[in-house]
């Protein structure tokens, strides 16, 4: 008694550190490899490609590119510099990219391609305490009054200053003073520079921010604008046509501030044109496609690090450790004889390849025909390994049979019938036949049912896509289940079916 | 719904009757007191038979065996002087291909249950038998000629054709619990419980029946021969549970079940024993068997020859008088 007690207690023990793992390595998927819990999650995958062009001017020729640097609501997959003959640098700080080659006589055409993904979490505003009060524009008297006549106007709009004044210039039809104040022909920046220099007048700092918004199928766009100001402890950014606050969903920010997004030194007619192209991958991919760039080592040696085939191979397998738990539950919690320790299971795995129904119909068909060739077999007398060598080729021919008439009538169920694993539908038929023969038909129908009853609760435990999932993104779950599957092994209580038989003795008394 | 559910009893009134449950035999009994190595002596009847021999415990006679195929046309040689034989699988289970032949000339075999087979039907038989249809596990087998037991007239009336045997739990060497399995019209001759057979439940003191069962359900006559079934006494009991005692050394299994049928001349002989016997006995019984095995551990004196323990129990009755 003493002795079953440590067993217990080991394993017990055994269990809880395996749990333990499980729910730390979980969350250490979770966290830094960016697994999900569930299975069929999609995120957005934008490739970005800024290309820049330049005719050179035969000087040495030194580029610089405002990038995005570790942009909070997007995560950066991927960068990648196109450029032959040109030296790059990275400068994480200013968020510049570098590039410097000598002098080149041909138009240069250079790539800067970036793979980024939705980072639902990341949504933040960035905080930035030293921030000197703006220089105020220096205005003639003429301009000065047009000036306040336009802030006087644009006081009847919603919302704070930035938004008043985005207001105001995205007015139809336009504000006569505004109009005036405006030049003839104005570019979408020199707005912004307007609006910039207005909201200095109000004392508020504001600025540039270069981005690109993430539409599909973007071909060769400038880069798009919005307003940043500062509204006393953080910067904000503004849609420059609605006046909408905050960072949209699908823009992310190159550059902001005074800076140029370009400059290029040794060329002329420089410009940087964006092209945008979305792609949706299954967040699982994508999260190990990330966790192989970042965390390589201990990526490399997990299931994750396989080529895709294994892992196929792999993520099948890695749900039999569940179906093996169900088995040895029905069988040892339950009850429920069957015929075969994991005969249940085999059957299980074909029906999740074939699809339930399909695979229940063409099973009961090929069980059915199976015993009936077996009763014609067993007025033959033969020995016992031809006999079963022959349920073994008749099972064959049965599964060709079903396969071609399938076909021919398409009939998508017949055509099931390949996935069954032969040998063990061939000794199921024996079995039954065989207990057909010395307990009668109904015990042989009984034990084919209970069989059938584990299979299907098999079948719709290993079937379903999340346990799929988290056996397979979260395998350590299968420590988990080996311990409970051993600590099992030390079940000493009764069986669900046994209290129903032993029911005569409880009632005596 | 309800009705269905009233079909199931608590494991708590289960426990409260001491039944022993299928993982807590497999694992606390057998387990514990059957080594594996022990178990070809039970499974294979030859080795039973030779070790009850060497034990002094009454089998029937071995007629031969036949090992291969190529010696199962010459059987008709072996079983020349015998009129009567029995043909089993030497690893067979739950009485599983075994052949009662009750009378035969050249060319014509008639079994216990009035079967007529030819010789071609009783060569395939042995032949099957040989192959491994009728095996644990479909391995190859051997098949045991042996001779027929006279059974007692005693137990005519109780039991539709087949052969009524005594079983008897022996635990730790002390007969636990026994019943007698009766063949029924329905168990087609055969004495498994669950086929439909009778099972009576015998008080392991005196021999006589506590209580009777057929498909789970007290029963009071035979459905059959409607023979009333409380009147069963089995004679020589002391005997039966000396070859239930003494099996416990001859084995070294701490529980095992010993199937003893009773023959007219020569008293209690074993057929078979069992390193798994099943939990329907408690049924049979109406009590369950933990309770036994626990006062057996925790009361019995160890290290007595299989005739003191036999007394020793049969003590117990004049100790705890009911």
């Amino acid at each position: 008694m003493k002795n079953l007690f440590t067993v217990r207690k080991i394993l017990s023990l055994c269990l809880c550190f395996s749990i333990l793992f499980a729910i730390y390595s979980a969350y250490y998927k979770i966290k830094y490899w960016g697994f999900d819990l569930s299975p069929n999650r999609t995120a957005n995958v934008w490739n970005i490609d800024a290309h820049i062009s330049f005719k050179p001017t035969g000087e040495p020729i030194q580029i610089s590119l405002g990038i995005p640097v570790s942009p909070t609501e997007f995560k950066i997959l991927n960068e990648d510099v196109i450029a032959k003959g040109y030296q790059s640098s990275k400068d994480t700080e200013q968020g510049r990219i570098n590039l410097t080659s000598p002098a080149q006589t041909l138009n240069q055409d250079i790539y800067y391609r970036l793979t980024i993904y939705d980072n639902e979490g990341g949504r933040g505003k960035l905080v930035d305490n030293e921030v000197q009060p703006p220089k105020k524009p220096v205005y003639d008297e003429q301009q000065q009054q047009a000036v306040n006549t336009i802030l006087a106007d644009a006081e009847n709009f919603e919302g704070g200053w930035p938004q008043k004044i985005i207001g105001i210039f995205n007015q139809e039809p336009l504000n006569p003073t505004l109009s005036a104040f405006l030049p003839v022909k104005i570019s979408e920046r020199q707005r912004v520079q307007l609006m910039i220099d207005l909201l200095a007048v109000k004392g508020i700092p504001a600025r540039m921010a270069r981005g690109v918004r993430l539409e599909e199928g973007k071909q060769a766009a400038e880069a798009d604008l919005m307003l940043e100001a500062y509204d006393g402890y953080k910067w904000r950014l503004y849609d420059i046509h609605t006046g909408k606050a905050g960072l949209p969903k699908n823009f992310i920010v190159f550059q902001r501030g005074g800076k140029s997004l370009l400059d290029v030194q040794g060329g002329v007619d420089s410009k940087v044109r964006f092209s945008v192209l979305k792609s949706v991958t299954s967040s699982f991919k994508l999260a190990s496609h990330r966790a192989s760039n970042n965390y390589s080592k201990m990526f490399d040696y997990s299931i994750y690090g396989l080529p895709l085939l294994e892992q196929n191979t792999l993520k099948w397998l890695m749900v039999f450790p569940l179906g093996i738990l169900v088995v040895a539950l029905m069988r040892n919690v339950v009850g429920i004889p069957t015929m075969g320790t994991f005969t249940p299971m085999l059957i299980a795995m074909s029906l999740v390849k074939t699809g339930f129904w399909p695979g229940f119909v063409c099973f009961s068909v090929i069980i059915a025909i199976g015993l009936l060739l077996r009763a014609i077999l067993s007025k033959l007398n033969l020995l016992l390994v031809p006999r079963i060598s022959a349920v073994v080729i008749f099972v064959i021919l049965i599964m060709q049979f079903m396969t071609i008439i399938g076909y021919r009538l398409e009939w998508q169920i017949a055509s099931s019938a390949v996935f069954f694993p032969i040998i063990i539908t061939a000794w199921i038929i024996e079995r039954a036949s065989i207990t057909w023969e010395e307990d009668g038909a109904s015990n042989a129908t009984k034990e084919i049912i209970y069989s059938m009853i584990t299979a299907i609760a098999t079948y719709f435990v290993i079937s379903n896509e999340s346990v799929r999932h988290i056996t397979f993104a979260f395998d350590e779950i299968n420590l988990v289940i080996l311990f409970i599957v051993m600590l099992l092994g030390t079940y000493t209580g009764y069986r669900l079916t046994e209290l129903k038989r032993f029911t005569p003795l409880a009632k005596k008394s | 719904m309800w009705n269905w559910f009233e079909k199931f009893c608590s494991p708590q009134a289960l426990k409260a009757q001491g039944v022993l449950g299928m993982n807590a035999r497999n694992y606390k009994i057998i387990a514990k007191n059957n080594n594996r190595r022990q178990y070809p002596l039970v499974d294979d009847k030859v080795q039973t038979k030779t070790l009850a021999a060497k034990a002094g415990i009454n089998t029937p006679h071995l007629i031969g065996v036949i090992e291969y195929q190529y010696q199962v046309k010459d059987f008709i040689h072996i079983v020349k002087d015998y009129p009567q034989f029995v043909i089993k699988p030497a690893h067979g289970s739950g009485g599983k291909g075994v052949l009662v032949i009750k009378h035969w000339d050249d060319d014509c075999f008639v079994t216990a249950s009035e079967k007529v087979l030819t010789f071609k039907d009783v060569y395939q038989h042995i032949s099957n038998t040989l192959s491994g249809l009728f095996s644990l596990g479909g391995q190859y087998d051997v098949a045991v000629i042996e001779e027929m037991v006279d059974f007692s007239d005693r137990f005519k009336d109780f039991s539709y054709q087949g052969v009524p045997d005594v079983r008897i739990i022996v635990y730790k060497g002390y007969p636990a619990m026994s019943m007698m399995r009766l063949a029924t019209a329905e168990s087609a001759g055969r004495a498994n419980l669950h086929q439909g057979a009778v099972g009576v439940g015998l008080d392991i003191f005196t021999g006589k029946t506590l209580n009777a069962v057929m498909h789970n359900m007290p029963i009071f006559e035979h459905p059959d021969t409607h023979a009333d079934l409380r009147k069963l006494e089995v004679p020589l009991w002391r005997e039966h549970l000396i070859i239930g005692a003494k099996s416990y050394e001859m084995t070294g299994l701490g529980y095992l079940g010993a199937d003893i049928v009773l023959d007219k001349n020569k008293g209690p002989m074993m057929l078979e024993l069992n390193a798994r016997p099943g939990l329907a006995i408690q049924i049979a019984n109406g009590r369950g068997l933990m309770d036994v095995i626990k006062k057996i551990d925790k009361t019995y004196p160890k290290g007595l020859t299989p005739e003191e323990r036999v007394d020793f129990l049969l003590n117990q009755t004049q100790a705890n008088p009911k």
